[in-house]
């Protein structure tokens, strides 16, 4: 169970034909009121094809920025990202993104929702529907197909959003803490459908989280990220036996791991904790 | 259960109205007859307050009067235009500010400071453009709904769900599409409460125009019994547009309200 | 971040665009007039609109015309407040009432009641007692509404913090129900002005009597175009004065939210 370090890490992805998904020396700030503030400094990795990798770190280490960057909503930032070799600016056709908030769309039946991507690209209505079907099914939500969002839970509304952004065959799966609204119980059993959806699909995805039994029951390595400025602090190689289900969290190995992780992220998150008290302090400060 | 047809035990009698259609019974019922004797009592110049029957009689007349069909026509003719002008033009203008942020600051507060301002005294300048038959009543109606709705279809799209609409951009929609797929469903809460404001002070709008100088429509129709002196019949048309007004301002809610209940 | 959004978070950007747009139309307007394309019998040129203020101001007796519609919306004004506040208070306590006619003057404020003013004319005469009364039918509804809104919409724990005191009826609602609605309260109050403020323009430029409305239809009648221009522009003016004030006092009153 060694941890490999990030630099020998980066040096092996360098082979073109190993990396999927790019991440190239990114660099983000952001203008506030208080100033200019990096949000991402300096950040790369890469992807494999058919890799789960999980990114990591406290709140404010910049995560959903590099969410955004990569998935082409953020511009004004320095480096670059590339999708099996093209470079990528604005939203790519290869890439699916599964956001954190609530994002199906209530006007839509679960069906409508998830032929959304199919609609946009011009496929006739038949065919938008039996593949919409298929990934019904994938998520294990037939029979829900003529509901309407507000009918179904958190979770499942959840599991219509990534089946929505699964119909468009996205190359890359990214995934900006979708299971964050969700009770534990939920999520694990989330977290187990994710695993076999994955394995059945062999989809590359990129899984940003703040939750480590998450990130280690899901991926094959882990990206740790520092506080603000989020760099990368460290890759964890997670060397836990495929095809996994939930019940790999009552492991000894996993439990390594966890605790693992906890010992880089304690100190970052402790760091971000301080800066919110500082802040909240001299709130009243400014004239 | 009693056979079909024959009853073998008394029915129990339940109470056939509840407490509150009671008390609403009990309301008309004293407002009906606290009428009644003001018309008979004479304390006031004869058919201010006309009697009851009077009334009656001419909503009855009025009712079936081929002639108010007509002019209802015509006054609903030119409300209908000038909601559909002044609507769209309303919903255009308001999706524009509410898309882009700096328009929205420019222009925005003069929709919001002019909205309040009763604008039946612009009527002589549309006499003045439009002239003296229908367009300047179709000019106020326009002028009175244009606001609420670029107004509610502004805010509707401040009010937008920011993630549906990154959802838009990540599977790269185009602007038509965006438009069409996600904000116009996204606001059509926003959009059915801004048309029925409008549809409401259009309504006022167009009227009130009519009374002021026309020679045909419910207002014309309106002042005309109040220059004859015809209080029954005036009575009996106001009586007749309100429970429209209230009617249309219903449906329209309902329209809204059953979009609610079947999407969220 | 686009160049046009990042100008739209400077604050006076806007400002300058919203009003340069107003003093570019109005030149646009005033050249059009002169050079001919548009008929100076129809569309008076802006700058003879303005010098007919000063006309219209002195000449017309602007300011009692101002006083006397001031005072009409403030009669109206005192009225809704007294009624509808009272009625809403009534309405809270007997929920019987309330279930039986919320709904009711809910309808009410959405039909067209400033259609009677033919109606109150036979019944008050052509007189500012028409004007009022059509002020405070118009501005009553909100009041009424927003007054059980806020009374019924005190926070259950304010309620109990009243129980746990052990007050009584009376007390609970001078000492927690009542200010506690206050906010919601003024809230109808100004939605209500508002109303009447509208209603008691308009009626008098209908009736042709009264203040500033009846000042519109004076000089529309005696085909004063710039002069008409002028009053309307007055009155505009007056009207976001007026919601301007009434936005401040209540956001004056409201410093929590």
């Amino acid at each position: 169970m060694a941890v490999a370090t990030s630099a020998t890490r980066l040096a092996e992805d360098a082979k073109p034909d190993a990396a999927f998904l790019v991440v190239d020396d990114i660099v983000k700030r952001f203008e506030t009121p208080d100033g200019a503030i990096t949000a991402v400094d300096h950040v790369s990795f890469t992807v494999r094809p058919g890799e789960f990798l999980a990114v990591i770190g406290p709140s404010g280490c910049g995560k959903s920025t590099l969410f955004n960057i990569i998935g082409g909503l953020i511009d004004g930032y320095e480096g670059q990202i590339g999708v099996a070799g093209e470079r990528v600016a604005g939203p790519h056709a290869s890439i699916g993104m599964v956001f954190q908030e609530e994002s199906t769309f209530p006007w839509r039946t679960v069906i409508e929702n998830v032929a959304f991507p199919l609609e946009i690209a011009g496929v006739k209505k038949a065919n938008r529907i039996e593949r919409a079907r298929h990934f019904i099914a994938l998520v294990g939500l037939s029979g829900f197909e003529n509901r309407y969002p507000t009918e179904l839970s958190g979770g499942m509304r959840q599991r219509v959003a990534i089946a929505r952004t699964l119909a468009s065959e996205p190359k890359i799966l990214l995934m900006d803490e979708p299971f964050a609204s969700l009770d534990e119980q939920t999520r694990l059993l989330l977290g187990d459908k994710v695993l076999q959806i994955q394995q059945e699909l062999k989809q590359t995805t990129l899984l940003i989280t703040h939750n480590i039994t998450e990130a280690v029951q899901l991926s094959d390595r882990i990206l740790v990220m520092t506080y603000r400025p989020g760099r990368v602090k460290r890759i964890v190689e997670i060397n836990l036996p495929r095809p996994r289900s939930s019940d790999i969290v009552s492991s000894e190995a996993f439990g390594r791991y966890v605790a693992q992780i906890w010992g880089d992220l304690r100190e970052e998150a402790s760091r971000g904790m301080h800066d919110d008290e500082a802040r909240a302090l001299h709130a009243g400060d400014r004239p | 259960m009693a056979e079909a047809g024959r009853l073998k035990q008394t029915d129990v009698p339940k109470a056939w109205v509840d407490p509150v259609t009671q008390v609403r019974i009990a309301i008309i019922l004293t407002i009906l007859v606290g009428w009644e004797l003001l018309a008979q009592s004479g304390l006031l110049y004869r058919d201010v307050v006309p009697s009851l029957g009077k009334i009656s009689l001419a909503i009855v007349k009025l009712l079936s009067d081929p002639d108010y069909y007509w002019n209802l026509g015509v006054t609903a003719g030119e409300i209908g235009v000038g909601l559909a002008i002044g609507g769209l033009s309303g919903l255009l203008a308001g999706i524009v500010l509410g898309a882009n942020r700096l328009l929205r600051r420019a222009f925005e507060p003069y929709l919001y400071y002019l909205g309040p301002t009763p604008k039946i005294i612009f009527f002589p300048i549309m006499i003045m453009w439009f002239g003296v038959g229908p367009g300047s009543k179709i000019a106020m109606g326009v002028i009175s709904c244009f606001f609420p709705v670029a107004l509610s279809a502004a805010a509707g799209m401040q009010q937008i769900d920011k993630v549906l609409i990154r959802v838009g951009k990540s599977f790269r929609a185009n602007a038509w599409q965006m438009a069409m797929k996600i904000y116009l469903p996204a606001m059509r809460h926003p959009i059915i409460n801004g048309v029925r404001l409008g549809l409401g002070v259009a309504l006022i709008g167009t009227l009130l125009a009519e009374t002021k100088l026309s020679n045909r429509g419910i207002g014309f129709l309106i002042i005309q019994a109040y220059s004859l002196f015809d209080m029954p019949r005036m009575y009996a048309m106001l009586i007749v547009l309100f429970v429209l007004a209230i009617g249309a301002n219903a449906v329209v809610g309902r329209l809204g309200g059953l979009h609610n209940i079947q999407r969220n | 971040m686009t160049s046009a959004a990042a100008l739209g978070r400077r604050p006076f950007v806007p400002a300058l665009l919203g009003f340069g747009s107003l003093l570019i139309f109005i030149l646009v307007v005033e050249i059009l007039i002169r050079v001919g394309v548009i008929n100076r019998y129809i569309v008076p040129m802006p700058s003879q609109i303005a010098m007919s203020f000063g006309r219209v101001i002195s000449e017309e007796d602007i300011f009692g015309r101002f006083r006397l519609t001031f005072f009409e919306a403030l009669s109206a004004g005192a009225l809704i407040a007294v009624v509808g506040i009272s009625i809403g208070i009534l309405l809270y306590r007997v929920n019987l009432l309330r279930l039986a006619c919320e709904t009711w003057i809910a309808a009410l404020a959405s039909a067209p009641s400033v259609l009677m003013y033919p109606l109150f004319l036979v019944i008050f005469g052509r007189s500012a007692l028409t004007i009022i009364m059509m002020g405070f039918v118009a501005g009553l509804p909100p009041v009424i509404l927003k007054t059980l809104e806020g009374l019924s919409g005190t926070r259950r724990v304010l309620i109990n913090v009243g129980r746990s005191f052990k007050l009584g009826p009376t007390q609970m609602f001078v000492k927690i129900l009542f200010p506690a609605a206050l906010p919601t309260i003024f809230v109808g109050l100004r939605l209500g002005l508002i109303f009447t403020l509208i209603n008691v323009v308009g009626v008098e430029f209908l009736i042709n009597f009264g203040g500033l409305g009846q000042l519109i239809n004076d000089l529309a009648e005696r085909y004063d175009l710039p002069g008409t221009y002028a009053a309307i522009c007055f009155v505009i003016l007056v009207s976001v004065f007026f919601f301007i004030i009434t936005e401040r006092v209540e956001r004056w009153l409201r410093p929590v939210d």
